[in-house]
């Protein structure tokens, strides 16, 4: 089975978010993923990349950061990681609306959640752990 | 990464084209535009999105933010989404507060 992968570093800062995605659809395209699943993936990166800079970097202090984002694709599964170094902060132990919380009219809604419900409800598998000082997202689309 | 927006205001109507991508760099923009519109008290809010290519929860926040200063009584359209950004409005559902339409006036 052939593997493929990608590296690219961006610099923490709400301008690389275009860059990024940019990053995610090229390699999305060069490596067969097709425009519905890329333009999911590309969210679900962004909203994941917002928080490391928002609040793992910016609000934390933190100067000259940096996401680290390696893409990889073999047969069956288009994967993406970022890692970076800002606090720790698991997006799977963030409360995410549910049915009835998103069927409430806007008028009396809270804002919140919302990106870590569609970072990880837009692809197929959101995986996070903490390694030697870094965050590690990664980000699963299965191919077939 | 681009991302503009052109503001009418007619009658009791205020509309907003959204051109490019909308994030957490460029949802500022937006935000700046509706501040503008809100002291008017438009009865209805036109979003035209045909030409937006991307939107990230920092636009749907604007949203929110936009439908809840302008109270219930207001209603919000949305022109043409594209089918991706249609998806979003779904899943997050804030389809339910606004009427997507294919052309406004309808």
């Amino acid at each position: 089975m052939n593997t493929t992968t990608v590296s690219g570093t961006f610099t923490a800062t709400l301008d690389s978010l275009g860059s990024i995605r940019k990053f995610i659809s090229d390699s999305g395209r060069t490596l067969g993923l097709d425009s519905g699943k890329t333009y999911k993936l590309s969210l679900a990166v962004d909203e994941i990349a917002t928080n490391i800079i928002n609040h793992g970097y910016t609000e934390s202090g933190i100067k000259n950061g940096r996401i680290d984002i390696t893409v990889s694709s073999d047969d069956k599964v288009f994967s993406v990681t970022l890692e970076d170094t800002a606090v720790p902060f698991n997006p799977l132990e963030s409360k995410i609306p549910d049915e009835a919380a998103l069927s409430i009219p806007l008028e009396q809604r809270t804002i919140g959640g919302l990106g870590i419900m569609l970072a990880r409800e837009n692809v197929d598998e959101f995986r996070y752990h903490f390694s030697k000082g870094k965050n590690i997202n990664t980000f699963c689309v299965n191919l077939k | 990464m681009s991302f503009s927006v052109k503001t009418e205001t007619f009658d009791n109507v205020a509309k907003l084209t959204l051109t490019g991508e909308l994030d957490s760099s460029t949802a500022p923009q937006l935000m700046e535009e509706i501040n503008k519109v809100i002291p008017q008290r438009p009865s209805e809010l036109v979003m035209d999105f045909e030409q937006l290519d991307f939107m990230a929860s920092a636009g749907l926040r604007v949203i929110i933010f936009a439908k809840q200063k302008l109270g219930t009584a207001a209603k919000l359209f949305m022109v043409k989404p594209q089918e991706q950004v249609l998806e979003t409005l779904r899943m997050t559902g804030l389809i339910y507060s606004v009427t997507i339409v294919e052309h406004y006036p309808e």
